[in-house]
Protein backbone atom coordinates (compact mmCIF):
# COMPACT_ATOMS: atom_id res chain seq x y z
CA UNK A 1 0.00 0.00 0.00
CA UNK A 2 2.10 2.62 -1.51
CA UNK A 3 3.68 5.08 -3.79
CA UNK A 4 6.97 5.70 -5.60
CA UNK A 5 8.19 8.84 -7.44
CA UNK A 6 11.37 8.05 -9.37
CA UNK A 7 13.58 8.79 -12.06
CA UNK A 8 15.01 5.21 -13.07
CA UNK A 9 13.33 2.72 -14.49
CA UNK A 10 10.71 0.71 -13.10
CA UNK A 11 11.96 -2.48 -12.15
CA UNK A 12 8.55 -4.65 -12.42
CA UNK A 13 9.51 -7.90 -11.63
CA UNK A 14 10.29 -6.71 -8.53
CA UNK A 15 7.72 -4.59 -7.74
CA UNK A 16 5.55 -7.34 -8.47
CA UNK A 17 6.92 -9.66 -6.19
CA UNK A 18 6.60 -6.44 -3.49
CA UNK A 19 3.17 -6.25 -4.64
CA UNK A 20 2.30 -9.87 -3.94
CA UNK A 21 4.23 -10.49 -0.78
CA UNK A 22 4.05 -13.65 0.84
CA UNK A 23 0.02 -13.66 0.87
CA UNK A 24 -0.55 -13.38 -2.61
CA UNK A 25 -4.68 -13.21 -2.42
CA UNK A 26 -6.79 -14.81 -4.97
CA UNK A 27 -6.09 -12.06 -7.81
CA UNK A 28 -4.08 -9.92 -8.70
CA UNK A 29 -3.82 -6.93 -11.59
CA UNK A 30 -1.13 -4.71 -12.55
CA UNK A 31 -1.23 -2.13 -15.70
CA UNK A 32 2.57 -0.80 -17.19
CA UNK A 33 2.39 2.53 -19.58
CA UNK A 34 5.68 2.90 -21.54
CA UNK A 35 6.80 5.80 -23.67
CA UNK A 36 5.30 5.95 -27.12
CA UNK A 37 7.32 6.41 -29.95
CA UNK A 38 4.57 8.77 -31.73
CA UNK A 39 2.02 11.40 -30.99
CA UNK A 40 -0.60 11.11 -33.67
CA UNK A 41 1.26 11.60 -36.69
CA UNK A 42 4.18 13.18 -35.32
CA UNK A 43 7.22 10.89 -34.42
CA UNK A 44 8.42 11.18 -30.41
CA UNK A 45 12.07 10.33 -29.18
CA UNK A 46 12.01 11.43 -25.96
CA UNK A 47 9.40 12.35 -23.04
CA UNK A 48 10.03 14.96 -20.55
CA UNK A 49 8.25 14.29 -17.47
CA UNK A 50 7.45 17.20 -14.95
CA UNK A 51 6.01 16.79 -11.57
CA UNK A 52 4.92 18.73 -8.49
CA UNK A 53 6.72 16.21 -6.61
CA UNK A 54 4.39 16.59 -2.86
CA UNK A 55 1.42 17.21 -4.87
CA UNK A 56 2.21 13.93 -6.73
CA UNK A 57 3.04 11.88 -3.39
CA UNK A 58 -0.14 13.27 -1.63
CA UNK A 59 -2.25 12.68 -4.36
CA UNK A 60 -1.55 9.42 -5.63
CA UNK A 61 -1.54 8.20 -1.79
CA UNK A 62 -4.95 9.19 -1.75
CA UNK A 63 -6.16 7.73 -5.01
CA UNK A 64 -4.46 4.25 -3.54
CA UNK A 65 -6.32 4.43 -0.55
CA UNK A 66 -9.95 5.21 -2.34
CA UNK A 67 -9.15 2.35 -4.54
CA UNK A 68 -8.16 0.04 -1.68
CA UNK A 69 -11.62 1.00 -0.19
CA UNK A 70 -13.63 0.99 -3.10
CA UNK A 71 -12.61 -2.14 -4.15
CA UNK A 72 -11.65 -4.17 -1.01
CA UNK A 73 -7.91 -4.78 -1.76
CA UNK A 74 -5.74 -6.67 0.07
CA UNK A 75 -2.79 -4.67 -0.57
CA UNK A 76 -2.06 -2.25 -3.94
CA UNK A 77 1.09 0.30 -4.96
CA UNK A 78 1.61 2.93 -7.52
CA UNK A 79 4.87 4.07 -9.09
CA UNK A 80 5.60 7.18 -11.54
CA UNK A 81 8.42 8.36 -13.35
CA UNK A 82 9.66 11.52 -13.75
CA UNK A 83 12.77 13.03 -15.93
CA UNK A 84 13.83 12.19 -19.12
CA UNK A 85 12.15 9.12 -20.44
CA UNK A 86 13.10 7.57 -23.65
CA UNK A 87 10.74 5.47 -25.95
CA UNK A 88 9.74 2.57 -25.03
CA UNK A 89 10.87 3.17 -21.16
CA UNK A 90 8.24 2.25 -18.69
CA UNK A 91 6.42 5.57 -17.48
CA UNK A 92 4.02 4.25 -14.99
CA UNK A 93 3.42 0.91 -13.08
CA UNK A 94 -0.10 0.54 -10.62
CA UNK A 95 -0.80 -3.13 -9.34
CA UNK A 96 -3.80 -4.47 -7.40
CA UNK A 97 -4.32 -7.79 -4.96
CA UNK A 98 -7.88 -8.57 -4.05
CA UNK A 99 -9.84 -11.51 -3.89
CA UNK A 100 -11.97 -11.58 -6.87
CA UNK A 101 -10.35 -10.59 -10.28
CA UNK A 102 -13.23 -8.03 -11.01
CA UNK A 103 -11.70 -5.91 -8.02
CA UNK A 104 -8.44 -6.02 -8.70
CA UNK A 105 -8.61 -5.15 -12.82
CA UNK A 106 -11.51 -2.65 -11.07
CA UNK A 107 -8.62 -0.76 -8.71
CA UNK A 108 -6.14 -0.32 -11.44
CA UNK A 109 -8.73 1.29 -14.09
CA UNK A 110 -9.91 3.30 -11.34
CA UNK A 111 -5.80 4.41 -10.16
CA UNK A 112 -4.87 4.79 -13.93
CA UNK A 113 -8.00 6.82 -14.46
CA UNK A 114 -8.02 9.05 -11.49
CA UNK A 115 -4.16 9.51 -11.59
CA UNK A 116 -4.18 10.51 -15.60
CA UNK A 117 -6.55 13.84 -14.19
CA UNK A 118 -5.84 14.49 -10.54
CA UNK A 119 -1.71 13.89 -10.19
CA UNK A 120 0.67 16.27 -10.96
CA UNK A 121 2.62 15.64 -13.78
CA UNK A 122 2.98 16.61 -17.27
CA UNK A 123 4.23 15.19 -20.00
CA UNK A 124 6.71 17.39 -22.66
CA UNK A 125 7.28 15.24 -26.24
CA UNK A 126 10.53 15.94 -27.95
CA UNK A 127 10.69 14.63 -32.05
CA UNK A 128 12.56 16.14 -35.02
CA UNK A 129 10.05 19.34 -35.37
CA UNK A 130 10.72 20.83 -31.40
CA UNK A 131 9.23 20.02 -28.08
CA UNK A 132 5.60 20.31 -27.07
CA UNK A 133 3.25 19.93 -23.86
CA UNK A 134 1.00 17.32 -24.10
CA UNK A 135 -2.53 18.63 -23.84
CA UNK A 136 -5.10 17.05 -22.17
CA UNK A 137 -8.19 14.51 -23.62
CA UNK A 138 -11.51 15.02 -23.47
CA UNK A 139 -11.54 11.39 -23.06
CA UNK A 140 -9.63 11.23 -19.86
CA UNK A 141 -11.79 13.14 -18.31
CA UNK A 142 -14.61 11.21 -19.69
CA UNK A 143 -12.99 7.94 -17.99
CA UNK A 144 -12.45 10.20 -14.82
CA UNK A 145 -15.80 10.84 -14.66
CA UNK A 146 -17.18 7.34 -14.59
CA UNK A 147 -15.68 6.84 -11.02
CA UNK A 148 -17.72 9.96 -9.91
CA UNK A 149 -20.82 8.36 -11.26
CA UNK A 150 -20.44 5.06 -8.89
CA UNK A 151 -19.75 3.15 -12.56
CA UNK A 152 -16.63 1.74 -14.16
CA UNK A 153 -17.60 -1.73 -12.66
CA UNK B 1 5.86 34.96 6.34
CA UNK B 2 4.78 35.09 2.93
CA UNK B 3 2.48 33.53 0.11
CA UNK B 4 4.77 30.78 -2.02
CA UNK B 5 3.94 31.16 -5.53
CA UNK B 6 4.77 27.78 -7.56
CA UNK B 7 4.54 27.21 -11.42
CA UNK B 8 4.51 24.41 -13.70
CA UNK B 9 4.90 23.29 -16.62
CA UNK B 10 3.66 25.43 -19.82
CA UNK B 11 3.23 28.49 -16.92
CA UNK B 12 6.73 27.90 -15.75
CA UNK B 13 8.22 27.97 -18.90
CA UNK B 14 6.00 31.14 -20.62
CA UNK B 15 6.44 33.13 -17.11
CA UNK B 16 10.32 32.21 -16.67
CA UNK B 17 9.82 31.14 -13.00
CA UNK B 18 8.91 28.15 -11.36
CA UNK B 19 8.91 29.82 -7.72
CA UNK B 20 8.53 33.07 -5.90
CA UNK B 21 7.10 34.75 -2.56
CA UNK B 22 4.61 37.01 -2.40
CA UNK B 23 4.34 39.24 0.54
CA UNK B 24 0.99 39.74 2.14
CA UNK B 25 1.90 43.23 2.98
CA UNK B 26 2.45 43.80 -0.64
CA UNK B 27 -1.02 42.92 -2.25
CA UNK B 28 -3.49 45.27 -2.58
CA UNK B 29 -5.37 45.73 1.35
CA UNK B 30 -9.18 45.62 -0.20
CA UNK B 31 -8.00 42.40 -0.91
CA UNK B 32 -6.89 41.33 2.06
CA UNK B 33 -9.30 40.22 4.40
CA UNK B 34 -9.01 38.63 7.66
CA UNK B 35 -5.39 37.83 7.08
CA UNK B 36 -6.06 36.01 3.67
CA UNK B 37 -6.81 36.85 0.00
CA UNK B 38 -9.05 34.85 -2.43
CA UNK B 39 -7.32 33.07 -4.83
CA UNK B 40 -8.29 35.09 -7.96
CA UNK B 41 -7.61 38.02 -6.61
CA UNK B 42 -3.78 36.71 -6.69
CA UNK B 43 -4.01 36.23 -9.67
CA UNK B 44 -5.19 39.32 -10.67
CA UNK B 45 -2.20 41.11 -9.05
CA UNK B 46 0.15 38.47 -11.26
CA UNK B 47 -1.77 39.39 -13.86
CA UNK B 48 -0.78 43.05 -13.67
CA UNK B 49 2.63 41.76 -14.02
CA UNK B 50 1.92 42.29 -17.56
CA UNK B 51 0.35 40.89 -21.01
CA UNK B 52 2.17 37.38 -21.05
CA UNK B 53 1.71 37.30 -17.20
CA UNK B 54 -2.14 38.33 -17.60
CA UNK B 55 -2.59 35.59 -21.02
CA UNK B 56 -1.05 32.73 -19.42
CA UNK B 57 -2.85 32.80 -15.80
CA UNK B 58 -6.17 33.41 -17.14
CA UNK B 59 -6.34 30.66 -20.06
CA UNK B 60 -9.23 29.05 -18.80
CA UNK B 61 -8.22 25.13 -18.01
CA UNK B 62 -5.87 26.44 -15.53
CA UNK B 63 -5.59 24.59 -12.45
CA UNK B 64 -5.22 26.31 -8.89
CA UNK B 65 -3.67 23.89 -5.78
CA UNK B 66 -3.84 25.40 -2.59
CA UNK B 67 -1.41 23.62 -0.24
CA UNK B 68 -1.27 20.63 -2.76
CA UNK B 69 -5.20 20.31 -2.71
CA UNK B 70 -7.30 21.80 -6.33
CA UNK B 71 -8.88 24.91 -4.99
CA UNK B 72 -12.06 27.29 -6.91
CA UNK B 73 -10.99 30.72 -7.42
CA UNK B 74 -12.79 31.77 -4.17
CA UNK B 75 -10.39 29.90 -1.93
CA UNK B 76 -8.80 31.65 0.52
CA UNK B 77 -5.02 31.85 0.62
CA UNK B 78 -3.36 33.36 3.81
CA UNK B 79 0.73 34.05 5.38
CA UNK B 80 2.40 30.62 4.74
CA UNK B 81 0.33 29.11 2.43
CA UNK B 82 1.47 27.33 -0.96
CA UNK B 83 -0.45 28.27 -3.87
CA UNK B 84 0.53 26.41 -7.37
CA UNK B 85 -0.85 27.35 -10.76
CA UNK B 86 -0.27 24.60 -13.52
CA UNK B 87 -2.29 23.47 -17.19
CA UNK B 88 -4.61 20.15 -16.59
CA UNK B 89 -2.34 17.15 -15.46
CA UNK B 90 -1.03 14.88 -18.31
CA UNK B 91 0.34 12.07 -16.40
CA UNK B 92 0.03 8.46 -16.56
Amino acid sequence: MSVSLQAEPIDIAAEYAVLVGEAPGAAVATFTGYVRDHAGENPVGVLELEHYPEMALTVLQSLGRQAAERFELINWRMVHRFGILPVSETIVWVGAVADHRGEAISACEFMMDTLKTDAPFWKREQGPEGARWVASRAQDGERRARWEQGGGT
Amino acid sequence: MAITIKLFASLREALGEGEFQLELGALPPGEVVDGAIKVEAIKAVLSARGTHWSEALNQPNVVHALNLKVVYLDALVADGDELALFPPMTGG
